[in-house]
């Protein structure tokens, strides 16, 4: 069971609280409407408001399968996705203009497609989060049931989640990382708060104080957010657990947070995941952090880690790197491109090549050291490169020669004898078509980009100006 | 230079905005380069321009040029 019987959903903005049988009847209620529907999948445009939470349960409940996606997703990748997926319906769909072939229901919260002929999803098919939801045209992870309720189980036991743990919706619930946060909680009994601000907001602290929040999931950047407003947990007494994930979070605040957390009796966990992997994979116990700082931890109960190297072959000895492979439950049985591919069943059989390079230790612990894919962080939103190279080449500012690397929660962008107000329009150009803010785009001029001796771009020189 | 100048030229430049934007009335949110992000980056550079350290609540309720400005004329004459 997803949702426990102990479980509370509090929506911060009006102070409704949903628990016990209140909760179950609620979700109970949506599983009813949902499973009228004609074949296929459903979407929704995810909020914390508390009927797109019941949306998401009542799906779950009801056994549809369900993508969450990004409520500020540009109309026309929302519009690709849909002609791609064909959804039986569009949920949390307010203020979304016409859609062909759809038509809404209610009050607009709804539309419904028209056509009721439809790919049946595969009966095992539970979730579908988006690979990155800004640029091109994502795939979608397809998650299990038993991959979300395992991960969800499990993270809850290593992080000793319990029923009088509460949980603010810090990270969205479209992001795996937030949707985690969700699970796990309501999984263990505890209570999530659903808060639509950040932590610059005045009301979002009002709420850690008067819902007495215990626990904070963030990603590195939240972190440093947390460390410009000077973050004192002895103000906060409640709040006692903080997580980390969505990316390497620089040393210097790992041992920052934990010894700040240490300090009052609180905890610091560092964790590994990606969506692929519904999403956790490792945590390094807060007990181990002060010896394991830079480590994303050990591999979750019933998981295990192994690193391929460049023959191929797969190894488990400390020290050796290459790329980072996963066995678990909880890895995802594949991706979708189109309907046709819903009713797919599991074709990764556990195993997830995650594409990151890495090396583990004597005691198993997994070090990240770089990345086999062409994928960047944004403020912990991954983005493909490129895509993002693309994007510069098509925004029409005479600059054909792009190349974009990872940077530390940003990248950068390389533009070959650009001048100062190209670069500039680049980088607003990227702001705007991924909805991110401008200074995680670096842009920068140079006179030619490097080139390696078979003539493609040397990404690793410029990787290492850093 | 005057308090109000000084920190137009610090929003105008953290925040990335064209040298003219008028940033008198400006509120936390009301433009996409001023979110969390550009908050972030805007408290850095006040701190460094006026040599001043912001605590919790200062963080967050700078929530406009102006309370900003009179938050630093509290800060500067005392």
């Amino acid at each position: 069971m997803l949702v426990h019987e102990d479980a509370r959903l509090i929506h911060a903005p009006s102070g409704e609280v949903l628990r016990g049988a209140q909760l179950g009847t609620a979700v109970r209620r949506r599983a009813d409407e949902l499973a009228d529907l004609p074949p296929g999948v459903v979407f929704l445009r995810a909020s914390t408001e508390l009927s797109s939470v019941l949306d998401y349960l009542g799906a779950i409940a009801a056994g549809r399968s369900i993508a969450l996606l990004d409520p500020s997703l540009e109309e026309t990748l929302l519009a690709g996705l849909l002609e791609r997926f064909r959804p039986a319906a569009l949920l949390g769909a307010v203020g979304v203009p016409p859609i062909a072939g759809y038509y809404p229901d209610g009050e607009g919260r709804t539309w419904l497609r028209e056509a009721t002929e439809g790919v049946v999803p595969h009966p095992e098919l539970a979730v579908l989060l988006p690979t990155s939801g800004t640029t091109g045209n994502p795939k979608l992870v397809r998650l299990s049931r038993r991959a979300v309720l395992h991960n969800a189980e499990t993270i809850g036991k290593v992080l000793g989640i319990a029923d009088t743990d509460v949980a603010p919706t810090s990270l969205p619930l479209h992001y795996s990382y937030g949707l985690s946060v969700l699970n796990s909680h309501l999984m263990r009994g505890a209570a999530v708060l659903l808060h639509p601000e950040g932590l610059f907001a005045r009301s979002f602290w009002d709420a850690v104080g008067e819902y007495e929040v215990t626990t904070f999931a963030g990603v590195p950047y939240h972190y440093e957010m947390l460390r410009k407003l000077r973050f004192d947990p002895a103000r906060y007494p409640s709040l006692r657990t903080l997580t980390q994930a969505g990316g390497r979070m620089r040393v210097e605040l790992v041992e920052e947070f934990h010894a700040k957390m240490r300090a009052v009796g609180g905890r610091l966990f560092v964790m590994y995941g990606q969506t692929e992997a519904a999403p956790r994979m490792a945590t390094v116990p807060a007990e181990r952090l002060p010896d394991k700082v830079g480590s994303v931890g050990c591999a979750l109960p019933d998981g295990a880690f192994s690193i391929k190297r460049a023959d191929g072959n797969e190894t488990t000895h400390p020290g050796i790197g290459g790329e980072v492979v996963y066995r678990g439950p909880n890895v995802m049985m594949g991706y979708a491109d189109q309907e046709a591919e819903l009713g797919e069943g599991d074709q990764l059989a556990g195993v997830l090549h995650t594409g990151d390079l890495g090396y583990l230790d004597e005691d198993g612990y997994l070090f990240i050291t770089g990345r086999l894919k062409r994928i960047g962080k944004i403020f912990g939103n991954r983005v493909n490169l490129d895509d993002l190279e693309q994007l510069v080449r098509e925004a029409d500012l005479g600059v054909d020669e792009v190349a974009v690397v990872a940077g530390a929660d940003k990248v950068v962008v390389w533009l070959a004898g650009a001048a100062e107000q190209s670069c500039q329009s680049a980088a607003h150009t990227l702001a705007d078509r991924l909805h991110l803010h401008i200074r995680g785009f670096d842009v920068r001029s140079v006179d030619a980009l490097p080139l390696r001796s078979n003539g493609k771009i040397d990404y690793p020189e410029l990787e290492a100006r850093g | 230079m005057a308090i109000e100048e000084r920190l137009r030229g610090v929003f105008v430049e953290s925040l990335q905005l064209d040298e003219g934007a008028a940033v008198e009335n400006l509120k936390y949110r009301d433009i996409e380069a001023w979110d969390s992000v550009g908050h972030m980056a805007l408290v850095a550079a006040i701190e460094d321009e006026f040599d001043v350290q912001f605590d919790t609540d200062q963080v967050i309720d700078m929530s406009s040029f102006k309370v900003a400005v009179d938050m630093l004329r509290g800060m500067l004459d005392g």
